[in-house]
């Protein structure tokens, strides 16, 4: 799998088309692709929120979770990762009919996880919390996504590239969506016993 | 109307009063953004507001939201609503005389808000500040432009009222109601008045107002907008006429109760915040129906995207409307207002509709109307309208997550507490934590504004005679 994840970073157009010529059985075990990748962001955030902390630059006192509070919402952030890939794929599925695509469930959840490659990757970062710096990578990283996306799309469904550009779009508007329902998820889960436990610095 | 002017003049149509608006559209945009940029500018950095009480925060703020909102987004309306209850009615504006005294009288109210805003003249009613003698004639015109309208649709030569129109009229009727009953005041002098109403109950009359303002104003009106010109350009019918009267009702008789959810946790009794929470809730439907209507009608034209980016503008705000108009439900929520109210989600939110949305619609309309109104076969420069459409998006993107990031981080660290109790966070340091998103949004409200001074040149270019229509040669590579 590692190859995808060098292919799409440095040259996706032809990784892209490698994995649009997989057989169906190797490309459906691409489907466990977005389960090993999303473990990056949750370790390096576990990691970086209760061993390194961060500051927020007037005190200069380092704020940190507590490692049982770290861990809880790590293991919360790896399912949301998980999860959000599963339902951005199964709508890719849904929606391909319109386009006029052939298409599976585990197509599109490949699709979903593929295309957020540069997000896990980058989601290193958390192993030091810096908020500028992890706004500016975050930034490139979902810019790149959304490249590979409407560069993906139309290779992987094989349709042609208007079309793709209008499916691209649609599924962006999904995304949208799924970014606000794990904004508010996020807020409930605060309200019904995840919220964060700091140490006392 | 000039010698030069009169070859433009449609033998049934009056399109002298589209053409007006048309133009006062761009213009007023371009006004009213760079207001907005210039005061994202101060709140990144607070040196701008130059220690002046004209050029202070709190007195340009209202002139961005009011020139943005009544001045672009009302003009593009009129212009709109003009144009498509003549071509759909078939039959000439009522009156010309009438139809140009809303023209000078809407252009009269928005240069006298312009007058009195930075003066610190204000009823101090979000999205109503402008004083009584101003409201009063805010009030003669949209009387005169309902007039108007609804006597062109009398007149009709049609048997059928198009769906169109039926936004335009809701839009038009809820907003003289709103208007009128809101501004209800007792007048100290020619500049001061106090509102009718005290205490909540002013508040639930300003909300009331407030998020109607949104919902007819700002989604009616334009979903309007959206029923003549996404069809027309995307030379299709529309998907389903039977769910464009379904959920055209459907929001109408929703989006009225909608406005407690601005006064969540306040004096406002609990019931009325939970039955406004219930009602934001449900107008999800009705509001996606108009998104799933139009990408639908989009979504046959496909093979027409190489070459036409005004589709592009059209397929785009309908993904922000849907996505604008999922998350404001979401953010109706109690439990999740508590977090987000008094954030900058909020002016995230806001602009996910307002950029995406309402400016990118019409910017669309924009682009199909003025070559027709200018009696050529399309806009000067295809190519410009191509970078106008990236900056816009790529502006709006910006706009949004920076907020976002903002807000969530504010609401957060606002209501952190350590483990002794104490608040983790002092208030400034949620301050300092803000400012590079201050900064992105500067950038991303920049790059769109830019997009507007771009579009500005090619309808310049489009309404000169003397000036050949670009060959789109480069528009297929330009995809």
């Amino acid at each position: 799998m590692i190859q995808h994840t060098i292919g799409l970073l440095f040259r996706p157009r032809t990784q892209w088309h490698i994995v649009a010529k997989l057989p169906e059985k190797s490309r459906n075990v691409l489907v466990l692709y977005p389960c090993i990748l999303a473990l990056f962001p949750a370790i390096a955030w576990y990691f970086g929120t209760s061993k390194v902390g961060w500051t927020t630059g007037l005190q200069g006192n380092v704020v940190r979770l507590t490692t049982e509070s770290a861990f809880q919402i790590s293991v919360l952030f790896y399912l949301v990762m998980v999860g959000s890939v599963a339902i951005i794929g199964y709508f890719i599925h849904w929606m391909s009919r319109t386009y006029g695509a052939q298409s599976t469930v585990a197509k599109g959840i490949v699709i979903a996880g593929l295309t957020a490659t540069p997000l896990f990757i980058t989601g290193l970062v958390g192993f030091y919390p810096t908020l500028w710096l992890d706004l500016l990578i975050g930034v490139v990283a979902i810019s790149w996504s959304v490249y590979l996306m409407y560069l993906g799309i139309p290779i992987m469904m094989k349709i042609p590239e208007e079309r793709g550009f209008l499916f691209s779009s649609a599924v962006l508007a999904i995304a949208m969506v799924v970014l606000v329902s794990i904004m508010v998820v996020s807020i409930l889960a605060w309200d019904y016993g995840a919220a964060p436990a700091f140490t006392d610095g | 109307m000039n010698e030069l002017n009169s070859e433009l003049e449609h033998p049934v149509y009056n399109y002298k009063v589209v053409r007006q608006f048309a133009i006062m559209t761009v213009v007023w945009g371009i006004v009213g953004m760079l207001v907005g940029v210039f005061i994202a500018a101060q709140l990144a950095w607070p040196a701008l507001n130059l220690d002046l009480p004209w050029t202070s925060f709190g007195r340009l703020r209202p002139l961005h939201t009011n020139a943005v909102i009544f001045a672009f987004g009302g003009s593009a309306l009129f212009a709109t609503s003009y144009y498509v209850v003549q071509r759909t009615c078939q039959v000439r504006l009522i009156s010309d005389r009438l139809a140009a005294f809303t023209f000078w009288g809407w252009q009269a109210v928005i240069v006298a808000a312009a007058v009195t805003l930075p003066l610190g003249l204000t009823s101090s009613k979000e999205y109503a500040e402008l004083e009584w003698p101003i409201d009063i004639l805010i009030a003669i015109v949209w009387v005169s432009y309902a007039v108007v309208f609804f006597g062109t649709i009398t007149k009709r030569k049609t048997s059928h009222i198009y769906v169109a129109n039926w936004f335009f009229g809701a839009f038009i009727v809820t907003v003289a109601v709103l208007h009128i009953i809101n501004s209800a005041s007792m007048p100290v002098d020619m500049t001061k008045s106090y509102s009718a109403y005290a205490g909540t109950v002013d508040a639930m009359v300003q909300w009331w107002y407030g998020h109607n303002a949104v919902g007819f104003f700002l989604t009616a009106g334009f979903l309007g907008i959206m029923y003549y010109f996404v069809p027309k350009q995307a030379d299709r019918p529309i998907y389903s006429y039977r769910l464009s009267i379904v959920h055209f009702w459907a929001l109408v008789a929703v989006y009225i109760w909608a406005g407690p959810h601005h006064l969540h946790y306040t004096a406002l009794p609990d019931w009325a915040q939970s039955l406004g929470m219930v009602m934001s809730i449900i107008l999800l439907a009705p509001s996606w129906g108009g998104m799933i209507n139009g990408i639908m009608t989009l979504s046959g034209a496909w093979h027409k995207l190489r070459d036409d980016p005004i589709l592009r503008f059209l397929v785009v705000s309908l993904s922000f409307y849907g996505m604008s108009t999922f998350e404001g439900p979401m953010m109706a929520i109690k439990t999740v207002n508590a977090l987000s109210h008094y954030t900058d989600w909020t002016i995230g939110h806001v602009h996910s509709g307002a950029l995406g949305w309402v400016a990118m619609i019409t910017i669309g309309s924009l682009y199909h109307l003025i070559p027709v109104l200018y009696n050529r076969e399309r806009m000067y420069s295809i190519g410009l309208i191509n970078v106008h459409f990236w900056m816009s998006t790529i502006g709006t993107v910006l706009y949004i997550a920076s907020m976002w990031v903002n807000g969530i981080m504010q609401g957060l660290m606002w209501r952190a507490y350590n483990q002794d109790g104490t608040l983790t966070y002092a208030f400034v340091e949620g301050v300092a934590a803000s400012y590079p998103g201050y900064v992105v949004r500067v950038l991303g409200g920049a790059i769109f504004l830019g997009g507007m001074l771009i579009m500005a040149y090619n309808v310049y270019m489009t309404t000169r005679r003397d000036v050949p229509v670009q060959i789109p040669a480069t528009s297929a590579s330009a995809a």
